[in-house]
């Protein structure tokens, strides 16, 4: 045409920050910035090469999924199934290396494989019958979990890989380079590439804002899609092989909840959840400004849910600023115009990024306020005491103590010992853990400990073989290790403070049953999850009691609760009904004995009678009521008096290999055998007692 | 005089920075039909949303059963006894016919109550009205489009509306269909409505319109009693200049048969017994009424639906396209009918919708090649003249002409040797307009092979060497350039073709 | 009358429950007790609440995924105020108007800002499952008044309440969804937010509207539940929000919006709150339950399809 004349000159640079920042990404470098300014004040070590190491670690597994997540949102789809096909993945690959005897590379191929199949199932239901992928997804996301945990029936927790294997997921490189960041990087860039940089990447995009359009432009959609989805799925069996690696287990509940935690991070990285939109680099600083967050927060021993807290404001106010910067471009592109809405846009994004700013600063500043006067407080009042009993070191000694799961009451009780005891002693208590029972996160909390560099260590272990590795890390930092209620490997803590084994457990329970049911019957057994390690422990021990010493008594049932008491309530009913005979019920995870109580009390059936391992202030009214007739527990309270003092004495060198007892405080002299402490025999509360407790 | 029941003046309204209302002016009058015409893109439906509150003009007078109407909006609008029928059915699919009738009438509170009988019964007396056999209960979006436009028309039946709006009622309705209609609309005509009435075949507005008013270029031309018009005014009118003067055909060298088909025919798309050839360097106008199947064949023959009769031929080699990308490989090419749906891709930058279907030249050893593709898509947006800033801004930010054009570089860097333009010119700007047949003169010079489908007859044969007539999923004849007229074609596109020979 | 081509999702979804109930009758007749049929019903009346409210969310073609972490606030809260000697009356109004304030948060951002709706609730289903745990640490709300329980009303007439509540709202619900012009609107919106514009109905009213009524709901469930017992745990309703959704597409309705019944709900609410009772009586492995979840809800999807085909092909022929 000859008309080019009479137009403006043309501009066919993309400019820099359009070419490296599409949707806005540098609010969110902005984010990490001020993130990382907040923290370095308030946190110990947290600006240090090995902690920023330890970030990328802790990062690859949801890294991996929201890697693969990205091409899906930018397509305008989801996938919910990828944390549930982690948990297939590490529970087939456990199978068929441990059961199957098959060699560790064929059976790690071998799950690829099955990745790749539960991928392609999503597209092929997606593609093919053309459901919306997040129903489709939230069936294979139920689906493949299910498979999980019926193929291992919950329990099976595939452990003892080989050393090798091990490094994949708990190695260094050159003593500072994580080893999965090998994959991690590699699998970065290679999806970067595959996005961004290739035909194929570009349809994707297209088939995100308009999907017939892009068939239009002859841009096979479905293939497309297959091959995403199916991608997704294989990714997925990979970060479930990286996630074995570094926990040392496999385990059905591995990557749940991931799902959510990815979709965050590609959301927060500027994805727009109806496609079309989103970058590789938005992925990863979205990935970063979470994990930095909840390691900043952990190493300034601030409480973690304000991450989860951070986390939704942030995908709020991103979204929102995406929303107005749209609609800002949206607006006439007029010759004229084109300057005036660019500066619009810019103003938006300062303005986004001063609240967010301002937001992370009065949120910071408070949360450090708040500590300073908890801190002043705790040390004032204690001053006193302190000059007395730490006169020896003169130093304040910071000791971290971690429980299985942070909210769960039994532990909450714990804490008040601990409370207590660290008061006595003038130290300072850092209490922190998962929120749920995940033993990935007790490891990601142990190395924040390591890196911020705390006295002594003290661990409620959910996972042997997954903390022991870094335990020993730890203690090869020169921190003391103990380990409390439930014990890693012994070379990897230097006492365990034991109120009870998990065969005493199970057979005080087993006795308190046959008590009550007069040594023969049917009963049942309320556990917590299905999968829970511990109380699989305990049933082992309660079934191995009951053919050695009980045989007249059967245990017909083993129902889960997930630890939710309205489960273990429903649970209950079924029991009473489909085993009419059964005359005790017994849980053994504290939440679900009152689910229990009043179940049993809701039927009206004063001939089956309730008992189990739970907290005395929970069970108080059942077991005034008479239906639960006794629980068995330690002093939880006392449990985490003791387990500070150990720590403590450990510290200050007062608790040493061959001792025999030691003093602790109000608990006077504790028993030490070995490397044990002992706190003593396991309590049965009842309605005698249960009054003089309050924990 | 009756009352007057619209009267707008001077009323404007620009969509990113392009006016597609420079200045409309309206009256209706009580009882009467008047009609609305212009070409496409002259600013009708901009001019119809603005009555019914859909949009909001930027200036001028607005005034609507006596009352002016500051912010206009749908509730506002409905409530003075606006209704509408849009080209584009605006039904509830989910919903049941019934349902989708009865929210153009129901008034009243959100906790008003419905009542299912009389919704539909009141449904079925409506639709019995204009002669319409379709089952109240039935989902909407089960039905077919011209009974879609039928539900429509009963809904706005029973909204008794005083101002009733007709964006091309006629266009998918048999002759039956149409004669129906118009017995509803004296019906309504003698009940005091206002209509107005949007159609692009002028030969109905005798039979039913009372006045005319022409829009072009988004200004209102005139309005004259449609007594007193003949069609040949009309058409100056709308278009403003000589026919001979808009179409730059040129003669060119004809080649080899490039594309033929042999009674080629897709169940799916509804097309059938299609026998055609196009030969390098001619372009071959596709004629024929909205529903007769011309955007149904073209789809087959790029292989959006899958073809399942007959036997294609390019360059005398049997091919069969399953899917676009068979198509586009044998450099056949496709500029579809809804640009903002199918032809661009309006979230992506100029850049990446002009590669869009070329990504393979771009992707060398490592990855696509950025550069090249700003080249290229340089090179394409000036040659045809896209007016944008920049080539990284969305095609969203685009008029309607320049969004056309963007979508006919992505076929250009194909480098098509068939080249098939569904409605290439349909709603944009006659500047635009000129533009395009002006490249397709061009291509057709360079040898491509061209079938172009379009509504706009005075483009049909000004345009073609050879005009084919779709009729029912069928092409019923082809006319040579200089036997194809405008009666001629449209006695074969309503299915008259014997008729039309005998006259 | 009912209608088979009009409810064909709905009625389709109960006759699978309805075999899967003859099945699980065949097996252990016993399932047919009064006692445990009583008890499913009252177990599951709480969440039919929640899955009403998603009802309507997903019929306007939007998903709340944060109801379980609402539904865990609103169960706190309920003790709390309890505690603190707030009459049982009282206590059903403060917490409907506290789930309905955290309804119109999401509300607000969806319908107001036009923000999507999943993020959104994404986002408060992390925030106030966090908040809570920060505020609680974990901690039961224990020692409530004596009348907390059942209202005070004794074990059967809860129960009755517990009952009556949601069985009254859902007929209610799905009268008014039907019947009602409000109803309506939401189909509307949901079928065509554009075309529900231009036909004179305020989607973001309506959007708004529906966001605040699920928090509502969820207001009413989670003291509907929490009444059943003298405790109140700080973790309740993980996983709930995901069952909710999965409880109504299986009922039938599309998850785009415009299409979906109540019945067809609480077919769902039954089906996928007798699984795991049902498990038991029929002596499956309580393992298997998730996986047979996730089938239940794909065979949704394909059953789906297969009608929709036979359909297609009983059109044409």
């Amino acid at each position: 045409m000859e008309n080019v004349g009479e137009q403006r000159e043309l501009r066919t640079e993309l400019p820099l920050a359009a070419r490296w920042f599409p949707n806005n990404e540098w609010v969110l470098i902005a984010v990490l910035l001020v993130e990382v300014v907040l923290f370095s004040v308030s946190g110990a070590n947290f600006l240090s090469a090995a902690n920023g190491f330890e970030i990328s670690r802790l990062a690859v597994e949801i890294g991996l999924l929201a890697l693969v997540m990205t091409p899906i949102i930018i397509t305008g789809g989801i996938d919910l199934s990828v944390g549930s096909m982690m948990g297939l993945s590490a529970v087939v690959m456990g199978a068929l290396w441990r059961d199957a005897h098959l060699p560790l590379p064929l059976a790690i191929l071998i799950t690829l494989l099955v990745g790749v199949g539960g991928g392609y199932l999503n597209a092929a239901i997606i593609t093919k019958l053309r459901f919306p992928p997040l129903i489709v997804t939230l069936g294979t996301f139920s689906l493949f979990r299910g498979i999980a945990e019926g193929l291992t029936r919950g329990i099976e927790n595939y452990s003892g890989f080989g050393e090798n294997y091990l490094f994949l997921g708990q190695g260094y490189l050159f003593d500072v380079i994580p080893t999965q960041l090998l994959i991690f990087v590699p699998a970065t860039v290679a999806i970067y590439w595959m996005l961004e940089r290739t035909a194929f990447g570009r349809s994707l995009y297209a088939i995100g804002y308009s999907a017939e359009g892009a068939r239009y432009a002859g841009i096979k959609v479905r293939r497309s899609l297959t091959v995403i989805y199916t991608l997704s799925g294989f990714v997925s069996s990979l970060a479930a092989v990286i996630y074995v690696a570094h926990l040392g287990q496999a385990k059905s509940d591995a990557g749940t909840g991931y799902e959510l935690m990815a979709i965050t991070a590609v959301v927060l990285g500027g994805a727009s959840i109806f496609g079309g939109r989103g970058t590789i680099l938005g992925t990863v600083l979205g990935l970063f400004a979470i994990v930095i967050l909840q390691n900043g927060l952990r190493l300034s021993g601030l409480p973690a849910e304000l991450a989860g807290i951070m986390t939704g404001f942030l995908l709020i106010v991103v979204i929102l600023f995406d929303r107005y910067s749209k609609s800002a471009s949206a607006a006439p592109a007029g010759a004229d115009t084109e300057e005036e809405f660019e500066v619009k846009n810019s103003q938006v994004g300062i303005i986004s990024a001063a609240i967010i700013l301002t937001g992370l600063i009065i949120a910071g500043s408070n949360w450090m306020l708040v500590r300073s006067i908890r801190d002043n407080g705790s040390a004032g009042s204690s001053e006193a005491k302190n000059a007395v009993q730490n006169t020896g070191t003169g130093k304040k000694a910071v000791i971290a103590m971690m429980p299985k799961a942070k909210g769960d009451p039994y532990f909450i009780s714990c804490k008040k010992g601990a409370d207590e005891a660290a008061k006595e002693l003038g130290i300072e208590l850092l209490w922190d853990g998962p929120t749920d029972l995940d033993p990935a996160k007790q490891n990601e909390v142990v190395e924040a400990w390591i890196t911020r560099g705390v006295d002594a260590i003290a661990v409620s272990v959910e996972n042997k073989e997954a903390i022991s590795t870094v335990l020993k890390k730890a203690k090869d930092k020169g921190i003391k290790v103990v380990t409390w209620d439930a014990d890693s490997n012994k070379d990897a803590r230097d006492f365990l403070i034991n109120q009870a084994t998990p065969q005493g457990i199970g057979e005080t329970l087993t006795d308190e049953a046959s008590r009550i049911m007069g040594g023969k019957g049917e009963f049942a057994i309320v556990t917590a999850s299905l999968s829970a390690a511990n109380q699989n422990e305990w049933i082992k021990y309660i079934k191995q009691r009951l053919t050695e010493k009980y045989p007249e008594m059967k245990l017909v049932a083993i129902q889960p609760s997930d630890g939710d008491r309205d489960r273990a309530f429903t649970e209950t009913q079924n029991i009473l009904k489909v085993y009419p005979n059964v005359k005790v019920v017994m849980g053994i995870a504290a939440p679900a004995v009152p689910g229990i109580a009043e179940a049993v009390k809701q039927s009206g059936r004063n001939d089956v009678k309730v008992t189990g391992l739970s907290l005395p202030n929970m069970c108080k009214p059942y077991i005034k009521d008479g239906i639960v007739d006794s629980i068995v527990l330690w002093n939880t309270v006392d449990l985490g008096y003791l387990s500070v003092y150990a720590a403590d004495a450990l510290v200050n060198g007062k608790l040493k290999k061959g001792d025999k007892t030691f003093e602790a405080g109000r608990l006077k002299s504790i028993e030490v055998v070995d490397d044990e402490v002992r706190l003593g025999k396991p309590f049965i509360f009842n309605k005698e007692n249960v009054d003089n407790f309050d924990f | 005089m009756s009352e007057i029941l619209l009267n707008a003046i001077d009323v404007q309204k620009s969509y990113a920075g392009v006016k597609a209302l420079r200045s409309a002016s309206f009256e209706l009058r009580a009882g009467e039909v008047h009609a609305l015409i212009g070409e496409n893109g002259a600013g009708k439906s901009t001019f119809i949303k603005i009555v019914t509150g859909a949009v909001e003009p930027d200036r001028g007078h607005l005034e609507i059963a006596g009352k002016t109407i500051a912010g206009n909006s749908p509730t506002i609008s409905k409530e003075l006894g606006v209704a509408a029928i849009y080209q584009q059915p605006a039904l509830f699919p989910e919903l049941s016919v019934a349902e989708n009738i009865a929210i153009g009438y129901e008034h009243g509170g959100f906790f008003g109550r419905v009542d299912w009988r009389a919704r539909r019964e009141h449904a079925r007396e409506l639709l019995d009205r204009i002669g319409a056999r379709i089952d109240v209960e039935s989902e909407a979006g089960s039905l077919s489009m011209p009974q879609q436009q039928l539900v429509e028309i009963a809904r706005a039946l029973g909204a008794e509306a005083k101002i009733l709006i007709l964006d091309e009622p006629t266009a998918s309705l048999s002759e039956d269909d149409t004669n129906n209609l118009f017995r509803v609309i004296r019906g309504l005509r003698e009940q005091g409505v206002g209509m107005i009435y949007i159609s692009h075949r002028l030969e109905e507005l005798p039979v039913i319109a009372d006045r005319v008013t022409v829009l072009r270029d988004g200004q209102t031309i005139g309005t004259r009693v449609v007594k007193d018009v003949s069609r040949d005014e009309m058409i100056k009118l709308m278009v403003g200049r000589e026919l001979s003067q808009i179409f730059p055909k040129r003669e060119v060298p004809i080649g080899n048969v490039a594309l033929e088909l042999r009674n080629f025919g897709s169940r799916k798309a509804g097309v059938k017994n299609i026998n055609l050839t196009v030969r390098a360097g001619e372009i071959v106008g596709v004629a024929g009424l909205v529903g007769a199947g011309r955007t149904e064949f073209a789809r087959a023959v790029f292989g959006i639906d899958e073809a399942d009769s007959g036997e294609v031929f390019l360059n005398g080699v049997p091919i069969r396209n399953s899917h676009p990308r068979d198509a586009i490989r044998r450099n056949i090419a496709y500029l579809p009918e809804d640009r903002r749906k199918h032809g661009v891709i309006l979230d992506l930058p100029i850049a990446s919708n002009v590669t869009l279907a070329s990504l393979q030249i771009l992707s060398g050893r490592f990855g696509l090649n950025f550069g090249k593709e700003q080249e290229l898509a340089a090179e394409y947006t000036r040659r045809l003249g896209v007016k944008t800033p920049s080539i990284h801004d969305s095609v969203a930010t685009l008029s309607g002409g320049n969004q056309q054009k963007v979508a006919l570089s992505r076929w250009l860097l194909t480098k098509p040797a068939v080249l098939i333009l569904d409605e290439p010119t349909q709603g944009i700007d006659v500047g635009a307009k000129s533009e395009i047949h002006a490249l397709m003169t061009e291509l057709a010079g360079e040898g491509v092979a061209i079938l172009m489908i379009s509504s706009e007859l005075p483009e049909v044969l000004g345009m073609s060497d050879r005009v084919a007539v779709m009729h029912s999923g069928t092409i019923v004849k082809v006319l040579e350039r200089d036997e194809a007229t405008q009666t001629e074609i449209l006695a074969l596109a309503l299915g008259h073709g014997a008729a039309a020979a005998s006259s | 009358m009912l209608d088979f081509r009009r409810n064909k999702r709905e009625i389709s979804a109960a006759v699978a429950y309805l075999v899967l109930l003859a099945a699980v009758g065949g097996v252990a007749p016993s399932f047919f007790g009064a006692g445990n049929l009583g008890d499913l019903v009252i177990n599951n009346a709480p969440f039919l609440l929640i899955a009403i409210g998603m009802t309507l969310v997903i019929l306007l073609g939007e998903i709340d995924i944060s109801v379980g972490s609402q539904f865990a606030v609103a169960s706190v809260l309920a003790g709390v105020l309890a505690k603190a000697g707030v009459p049982v009356p009282l206590l059903f109004v403060a917490m409907i108007m506290i789930g309905t304030a955290m309804g119109a948060v999401n509300g607000f951002l969806v319908g107001r800002f036009g923000l999507p709706s999943i993020i959104v609730t994404l986002a408060m289903l992390v925030a106030w499952r966090d908040g809570l745990r920060w505020v609680t640490e974990g901690a039961w709300v224990q020692g409530l008044p004596e009348n907390f329980q059942w209202f005070g009303l004794g074990q059967s007439g809860g129960q009755l309440v517990i009952v009556a509540i949601p069985l009254l709202v859902f007929v209610v619900f799905a009268w008014a969804l039907r019947n009602l012009r409000i109803g309506r609107a939401i189909y509307a919106v949901g079928s065509d937010a554009e075309a529900a514009r231009l036909a004179g109905i305020e989607p973001k009213s309506i959007t708004f509207g529906v966001f605040a009524l699920m928090g509502g709901l969820v207001g009413l469930a989670a003291l509907l539940n929490a009444v059943r017992f003298n405790e109140i745990p700080s973790n309740a309703g993980i996983g709930m929000e995901l069952k909710a959704v999965a409880a109504v597409v299986v009922g039938g309705a599309a998850i785009t919006g415009g299409r979906g019944k109540l019945p067809g709900t609480l077919v769902g609410v039954a089906l996928l709150g007798t699984i795991a009772t049902a498990l038991t009586f029929v002596g499956i492995n309580p393992f298997w339950e998730k996986a047979i979840q996730g089938l239940i809800i794909l065979a949704a999807l394909v059953g789906d399809v297969v009608m929709r085909k036979y359909e297609e092909r009983s059109a044409e022929g």
